[in-house]
């Protein structure tokens, strides 16, 4: 009888630590990571590093971490830091993109200032 | 026994209120994100260019809120929050790198108007340069025009003054012609005078006239009977007999060489004289006739025949003859003009004859 109390409070304890722990671990992110790591790589090429360095670094570095908690199976943290990353990656590659974008811009209007001087200065 | 029973359960809620987390101050990630989300809602450019960029963030602030709303763990919220102020930001430069896009876009129809533009200007001063060109033509065609009429000017006025002078010359011709009048009327009597002198003389001269037509006349009907008597003498020359077809001319064999048609320096004599008398009257045709004797066969003989009248005719077109007026033919041994068992008979009968026509080229046919 007085065992029996007892016996059920700890069982009662295990059972919700049991369910908090299976809260807390999430399967492994692989599909994250290899997005995350892919848009990295188009960042990259999309001239990431020239046009937007501070995004870039923060990726990787995210990246660098997310691999470091997958290796410890924290994989909470490193679903989210690879969530991160990608946000982070995809902001560098359209922060080089629209830098480009709006070179290319400026260029076509100088080339029609000058093409409208040229034109003025024409003797009539 | 009691506590002991329910310190499990409240350690479970303690857990469990604990990951609750905080509510989001002002400066928290949640705060920042809200307001940079509908900073950028606000925005226009972004709000058209970037509408589903715009729309994932939002969704990353939902995720958020309620993620803040259940009291998860701050530091799930404050990543939703971070991932939503990253979106935000997406957001804004897929705008930027679209209105950069669009603006180059727009350059290309720019430059193409500026172009424009300038053929515009050109092909306008053309057209001026062109007007200024007329305008300058027109111009001078005008002063072209204003010299002529000038030039017209002064000659009218030098008509005038001509018309002046000859007005003053025709008065003092006018004195001048009637000084000339009498003067007329003086030469007038003096021309009748003198007309009726060059009437005797024209009846004068009329009758010196008929006289040497008188004199013409006979002088014709000598000059006739010149030529009758030197046509008779030549064709005497030429031992010409007159027969019943006309004057005959007889070439005999001695003129051809033996058995040729080659005519011998006496025969071409004969027949210059013969030429010479045809340019004399060119009226008279001439029918050459060639014979033979009876020796030899009749296809020779024949031959050889055509073949002398043949030189004949052949000598006088050489000479000047028409040939219009010359018709020459072979007749072999027929018409024999002698007997052809002696060699004198045999002789005459190897014979030319040379027909001269009557005046009018008429010759009767044998």
């Amino acid at each position: 009888m007085n065992r029996i109390p007892g016996l059920r409070g700890w069982a009662a304890a295990a059972c919700a630590a049991f369910f908090v722990a299976g809260c807390a671990s999430t399967p492994p992110p692989t599909e994250q990571m290899a997005v995350s790591k892919s848009a990295i790589a188009n960042a990259v090429s999309a001239g990431g590093a020239e046009y937007a360095p501070a995004e870039m670094r923060g990726a990787q570095e995210k990246m660098n971490r997310a691999d470091h908690a997958m290796h410890k199976k924290d994989y909470e943290d490193a679903r989210m830091l690879a969530v991160e990353a990608q946000a982070d990656a995809r902001l560098a590659e359209k922060k080089a993109e629209s830098a480009k974008a709006q070179k290319a811009a400026s260029v076509t209007k100088d080339d029609i200032r000058v093409l409208r001087e040229e034109i003025n200065r024409k003797p009539n | 026994m009691e506590s002991n029973r329910f310190f499990p359960i409240a350690i479970l809620a303690a857990a469990v209120l604990a990951a609750c987390g905080s509510v989001p101050t002002n400066d928290s990630p949640l705060a920042q994100a809200r307001a940079e989300y509908s900073d950028a809602q606000a925005n226009p450019q972004v709000a058209s260019l970037a509408a589903s960029e715009l729309r994932q963030a939002g969704d990353s602030l939902d995720k958020a809120n309620a993620a803040s709303a259940k009291g998860e763990k701050s530091a799930h919220v404050d990543h939703l929050a971070y991932v939503t102020r990253q979106q935000v930001a997406i957001a804004r430069q897929t705008a930027a790198q679209k209105a950069a896009e669009l603006d180059v876009a727009n350059a290309g129809a720019e430059r193409d108007r500026v172009r424009l533009d300038a053929r515009t200007r050109e092909a306008d001063s053309a057209q001026r340069s062109a007007e200024s060109s007329q305008r300058r033509s027109e111009a001078s065609q005008r002063n072209a025009e204003a010299s002529q009429r000038n030039a017209e000017a002064s000659q009218r006025s030098a008509e005038a003054s001509q018309r002046q002078s000859e007005e003053s010359l025709r008065l003092s011709e006018a004195s001048k012609r009637q000084s000339e009048a009498s003067q007329r009327q003086s030469e007038a009597s003096q021309r009748q005078s003198e007309a009726s002198q060059r009437q005797v003389l024209a009846e004068r001269q009329a009758a010196s006239d008929a006289q040497l037509n008188a004199q013409s006349a006979r002088q014709q009907t000598q000059d006739a009977e010149g030529r009758a008597r030197q046509l008779e003498a030549q064709l005497k020359d030429l031992e010409a007999k007159n027969t019943e077809r006309g004057m005959v001319v007889t070439l005999g064999d001695v003129l051809f060489d033996t058995n040729e048609a080659q005519l011998r320096s006496g025969g071409v004599r004969s027949v210059r004289k013969l030429a010479d008398f045809s340019r004399q009257y060119p009226q008279r045709k001439l029918m050459i006739e060639g014979f033979t004797d009876s020796t030899g066969s009749q296809v020779s003989n024949l031959d050889l025949s055509q073949r002398r009248a043949g030189s004949v005719r052949t000598a006088l077109l050489e000479m000047g003859v028409n040939e219009d007026r010359i018709t020459a033919r072979g007749y072999g041994e027929s018409y024999p003009t002698a007997g052809n068992d002696t060699a004198a008979g045999r002789q005459q009968n190897r014979r030319v004859e040379v027909i001269v026509s009557d005046e009018n080229g008429n010759i009767a046919p044998r």
